[in-house]
Order: C-alpha cells, then structure tokens, then sequence
C-alpha cells in the first residue's frame, strides 16, 4: 500500500514545440491519452490534482470523464507561468509529502508502480529515467543518490518529470524552474523509471512504439 | 489564519435546483426553463429574472413551495462539513427567505437570501433581491480569509470579492463564465470537501 496522499499533475502548458494546437496532455496513442493513462496510474492515490491552463475546457472535460473526483486547479497565468507556478497552485493546502508530474509523460507502469511503493513520508524521491530526449535536463546519480541538475552537463540519465517532496520546496522566486528548485535540496535518493516525456517531433517517434503497448495496459 | 466559507444553495449544496424543481409541480416548467435560459444567456440581469420567475410561482401555495423545498436532497458530507463550522459557514442564495427557510435551517449556519414580501400568508411580491458580492462583504468582515463555492453566473459576484473561488459541477457542468472566474473546479461533492478541508 503506497503512503501518496496527494498528486499533481501539470497539464497547464502549451506544448508549442510539438504544434499539436492542443494539451499535450491529450496527446493520444491508440485511441487512450496521456492523461488517460497518468489518471490510471494513479488510481489508488485518493487526492488526485489536474491543474489547466491551455485549452482547459478540453482538459476539465476529460477529468470530468475519466475521474470525476479529481480537483481541476486553474492556472489562468498559464502562458506567462510555467510547470513551478503550476506546481504551487496545484499543491496548495496538501500537508505532507506530495507527488509531482508533468503531464505529458507516458510512464512504464510497473516502474510507476514501484516509485509510489518506494515513497515514504517524511523523505524525498526524484525519478530519474535513461537519458533519451531532446531537451533533457540531465541529472546525476552517485550511489543512488541526485547529486547535481544540467541542461548542459551531460549524464546517463535525465530527470524524469518525477517527484516525491514536501510542496515548500517549489516555492518560488518566480521564473524559476522546477530542477532549480530541487537542486537546492541535493543530493536526495532517486528511483529509476521507465518514462518518455514528447516535447518534439524527435522525442514522439521514441515514445510511440512504446507508449502503444503501454496504453493497451488501461483498463 | 481564519477561514470563512460561503456557499450557492441551488445546485450546490442541494443535489437538485430549486425553481425547477417547484416549476414541475405546479405544470409550468417550460415557462421556468425560458426565463432561466434567457438569464444564462445573459438576456436578463438575475434581479429582474428572480422578481419574473417569483411573479409565476406566485399563485403557487406556499406551504406546498416550502414542502418540496425542505425536502429538496442534500449532499451529506457537505451538510457534515457545514455543521462541523457553522460559526465559519454561510449559504448565500437569491432564493427567497419564505421560501428556504425549512432547508436552511437544516445546516445552523448563516443565511443570506432575497426577501419575500406575504401579505395574508401569500407571496405578494420580492422585497430585495440578493447581491451576492454584498453578502459576502458583510459576512467575511470577522475572518482573514473568504472561500466560496458556487455553479451559476449568479455567483460570479461572490467570486470576485472572494480569496479563492471553487466552481462546482455536481448537478450539472459549472456555468463557464464562473469558471473564468474560478481557481478550483470540482465534479462531485466528495472532491469538494477534500478541497475545502485542505484549504
């Protein structure tokens, strides 16, 4: 049984890189979106936070659809804001420890699975993921441990959008980034996933293969 | 810091709308639905809308209007959440007073609502309608902090005077232009509570 309480998920952005002209978090492989899955992945978690932005009326419905006691938190800055911000609003009044996503990342269920068993409640868990996108904010790992974030010192892994930690830690200064905030608190234990983020044509072409046999999992 | 909270009733707490729900049993429902759409869209500010829709239902006997209105459903864990902070919970409804009162009594909190007007035990007419935004003023003047929590555009003034604003789509989708002005939207009561208790 998994201590997570609490779950955010940012899907407020616009994905511009991507030119879909629509959430990435809607982005769909096999008829199922990424935030299809992220919801299912997250069906034992009871507090489950979406916060909207960029078409929101698209988003808001779907939650209604696919988990209609799900909290939809606003973010109607989202064009002048990003994932932090989102994170702040989305997180606000939950206690303790809580589970931060983007939500544009197609996960691998059993490492999901592994990551929420591995929580705990009082000690932070960043995801970390074999390198493979385009745009990875790369991170490294002594001993199991996230010793320093880079978007451009290279390393084996990126991070994985992924995070376990109490929500004072992203308090801003604005225009921050999430990692930046994080790197504040290193070095912390990771836990290695399997997760593929698409914020370019390139980085869709990786996680399609993949994403489809992963989506044929929802029930 | 203290914490206040005022809710819509129609739609919100009660698991039905109201006006609707009294239109059906006395056979004017159509009649009820035009005037609201007209409001929903706009056409109509809700004051003059409120005194239309209380000029149809006045030939209704009141008793029977307060009949199906006490027996209106509510969403118990908000009536639980409510009696739990009745000295920090207000409803805030453009219904009439006359009207409401059996339901409202119910939750021990504080109510503001239109007035009715009775002359000789009968509706005669609406002597002030609500302004939502006022009542909420006057309400949180003792607290740090206003939550509010409503479905309809007529609760867009309560919204703009608020800290934080919860849109609810419990009985039906929130009215858009109330989402516009919300920073929660919430789908069923149980995700409603969980907010209100963690903010």
């Amino acid at each position: 049984m998994s201590v997570v309480e609490s779950a955010v998920i940012a899907a407020a952005g616009l994905g511009s890189r991507l030119g879909l002209g629509k959430p990435k978090c809607l982005l769909e492989f096999g008829g199922k979106s990424i935030l299809q899955h992220q919801l299912w992945l997250l069906r034992s978690v009871p507090d489950v936070r979406v916060v909207v932005g960029f078409e929101e009326t698209l988003v808001m419905d779907a939650v209604r659809r696919l988990r209609p006691d799900a909290i939809i938190v606003r973010n109607a800055a989202y064009r002048t804001t990003t994932t932090l911000d989102s994170y702040n609003l989305g997180a606000m009044g939950v206690r303790g420890n809580c589970l931060f996503l983007d939500g544009d990342i197609t996960f691998g269920p059993a490492h999901f699975a592994r990551f929420l068993d591995t929580c705990r409640p009082d000690r932070a868990l960043i995801g970390v993921t074999a390198l493979k996108t385009q745009d990875a904010v790369h991170i490294g790992v002594v001993d199991g441990q996230a010793t320093w974030f880079s978007r451009e010192r290279r390393a084996p892994h990126e991070w994985a959008n992924l995070a376990w930690i109490p929500p004072s830690w992203l308090n801003k200064p604005a225009g921050e980034s999430v990692f930046e905030r994080l790197a504040g608190y290193l070095p912390q234990a990771t836990c290695e996933v399997e997760s593929y983020e698409v914020d370019t044509a390139a980085d869709y072409a990786i996680a399609e293969p993949r994403a489809l046999e992963i989506f044929r999992e929802i029930d | 810091m203290t914490t206040c909270y005022a809710f819509d009733l129609d739609g919100t707490l009660t698991s039905i709308e109201l006006l609707p729900r009294i239109a059906r049993e006395l056979g004017i429902e159509r009649e009820m639905a035009y005037l609201t759409r007209l409001t929903m869209d706009g056409v109509l500010d809700f004051e003059d809308s409120m005194r239309l829709r209380c000029a149809c239902l006045r030939a209704a006997p009141i008793e029977s209007v307060r009949a199906i209105v006490a027996d209106a459903p509510v969403d118990p864990q908000l009536a639980e959440f409510i009696h739990e902070r009745r000295d920090r919970c207000a409803i805030v409804t453009g219904n009439l007073d006359f009207w409401i009162s059996p339901l409202v009594e119910r939750f021990g909190c504080a109510v503001y609502s239109s007035r009715a007007r009775i002359t000789d035990g009968a509706l005669d007419g609406v002597e002030s309608v609500l302004h939502k935004g006022e009542a909420v003023l006057a309400f949180r003047q003792k607290f740090d902090r206003v939550v509010v929590v409503g479905d309809g555009v007529n609760d867009i003034p309560m919204f703009e005077v608020a800290d934080l604003g919860v849109a609810c789509g419990i009985v039906h989708p929130p009215a858009p232009r109330l989402v516009q002005a919300a920073n929660f939207v919430v789908n069923q009561g149980d995700a409603l509570c969980r907010l209100l208790k963690a903010l």
